[in-house]
């Protein structure tokens, strides 16, 4: 799918958070890195339209964030820095038919389907498990099950590694690898981007580097470093 | 810390369906303020209990869920005793005791997903006048019930962390951190339901 950024700006009460952005993305996996501040989750929540851009446009598949902006949601899966924040019920299987409620379906039809992305992502034995009891992989597993099961054609993981431990990290790194839908993540990690299409580096709410992985992180560590 | 305010379990109040303790509580109540009649309104109050705790919550889990809301029940009584009559006290402090257990019986018994599924069936007729949005009003009830415990789970993080540090818990220094964190919260979790596309329109 295509993500395309026309001269894309934020700014915040006379503070630029993103200066105008000129991109198009059509990779199956997507890096984004910068330093905290840099711009990063301001461009990646433009693209779920939970930014809306002070100037310029996005479109994601064809259809404006603004203007389109639920059918363009529809299109688009979002995972929190903390995913207990997007966890709005208590036990697991509630929160991810939560997402399926409000759409017209029928609750045979809503069972059917969390029954499915809990069996996807190996879970299916944590569904009437209270989500604040879930490890954090767990937790992880679970909203990226209750953001999928709406069937986005892209899921944006912002720091789906941050304060996981190292086994967890690694269960992250292989659901991620394995997900057929085109994924953008944003990271400090940057193991889990080595084998991306493509990486972007964000400096200062300004694109600084558009790259093939291991290039993109030289740049990133160089910008790190002064 | 997502806790909810309902236990597992198995009890009477638990197999009701939600729509019927919504309409027993709904005519208890009535029926509540219709009364009073101290001979009745003891026993009342006395069989709330009684529920309440057939719920499995235990005595010392049940105190804490209701003392916020029995000590204030206790000080609109005090009121109607000093103003009105020692009668007057009572019949306040009973039938609004009777209430709170009811409804706390109830809260105890229901899953949140549950409550919002028969709040949404309830006002959905109510959506062809205009009035109400079904969806958004179940999901307010919905969220506050779920936020109840995060709120004094965070007060109580509060409180820890002053005594932490060796400084005294004043409500001034306690709550302005909690208010605050509490509207950032909800900032984060309402831009969570919009990213998972739930209120459509």
């Amino acid at each position: 799918m295509d993500i395309v950024f026309s001269a894309a700006t934020v700014s915040y009460t006379g503070r630029v958070a993103l200066q105008p952005l000129d991109l198009r993305l059509c990779e199956q996996r997507i890096g984004v890195v910068g330093l905290n501040g840099s711009g990063k989750t301001t461009m990646a929540r433009l693209i779920n339209g939970l930014v809306r851009p002070t100037a310029g446009t996005v479109t994601v598949g064809g259809l404006d964030t603004v203007e389109d902006e639920q059918a363009a949601r529809g299109k688009t899966g979002f995972i929190f820095q903390n995913p207990q924040h997007q966890m709005i019920l208590p036990i697991l299987a509630e929160d991810i038919a939560f997402g399926l409620k409000n759409r017209g379906l029928g609750k045979a039809e809503i069972a059917e389907r969390t029954e499915a992305v809990l069996a996807r992502f190996g879970i299916a034995h944590l569904a009437r498990r209270r989500v604040h009891e879930l490890s954090g992989g767990e937790t992880q597993l679970g909203a990226i099950a209750s953001v999928l099961v709406t069937g986005p054609d892209l899921l944006i993981l912002d720091e789906p590694t941050n304060q996981l431990d190292l086994k967890n990290r690694a269960l992250i790194e292989r659901t991620i690898a394995g997900l057929p839908e085109q994924v953008l993540v944003i990271t400090h990690d940057l193991a889990l981007i080595e084998g991306f299409d493509r990486v972007l580096v964000f400096h200062e709410g300004r694109l600084a580097a558009d790259e093939r992985p291991a290039e993109a992180i030289r740049t990133y560590r160089e910008i790190a470093a002064c | 810390m997502l806790n909810g305010l309902d236990i597992e379990g198995n009890s009477p109040l638990h197999r009701l369906p939600v729509r019927g303790k919504l309409i027993l509580l709904f005519v208890a109540a009535i029926v509540l303020f219709l009364l009073s009649d101290l001979r009745l309104l003891a026993p009342a109050l006395a069989l709330s209990a009684a529920l309440y705790l057939s719920t499995g919550i235990g005595v010392a889990e049940a105190m804490r869920r209701t003392r916020f809301v029995l000590f204030t029940v206790l000080l609109v009584a005090a009121a109607n005793y000093f103003f009105q009559s020692p009668h007057e006290g009572a019949v306040v402090f009973c039938r609004l005791s009777t209430l709170v257990l009811l409804a706390a019986a109830v809260t105890a018994t229901t899953g949140i997903s549950a409550f919002m599924d028969e709040i949404t069936r309830l006002l959905t007729p109510l959506e062809r006048f205009g009035f109400v949005r079904a969806a958004d009003v179940s999901l307010a009830v919905g969220l506050v019930i779920r936020f109840v415990p995060e709120i004094f789970a965070r007060y109580g993080e509060i409180v820890a962390a002053h005594k932490a540090r060796g400084l005294p818990v004043r409500p001034l220094t306690t709550l302005t951190p909690l208010i605050i964190l509490t509207l950032k919260d909800a900032d984060t979790i309402a831009m969570a339901i919009d990213a998972r596309g739930f209120r459509r329109h």
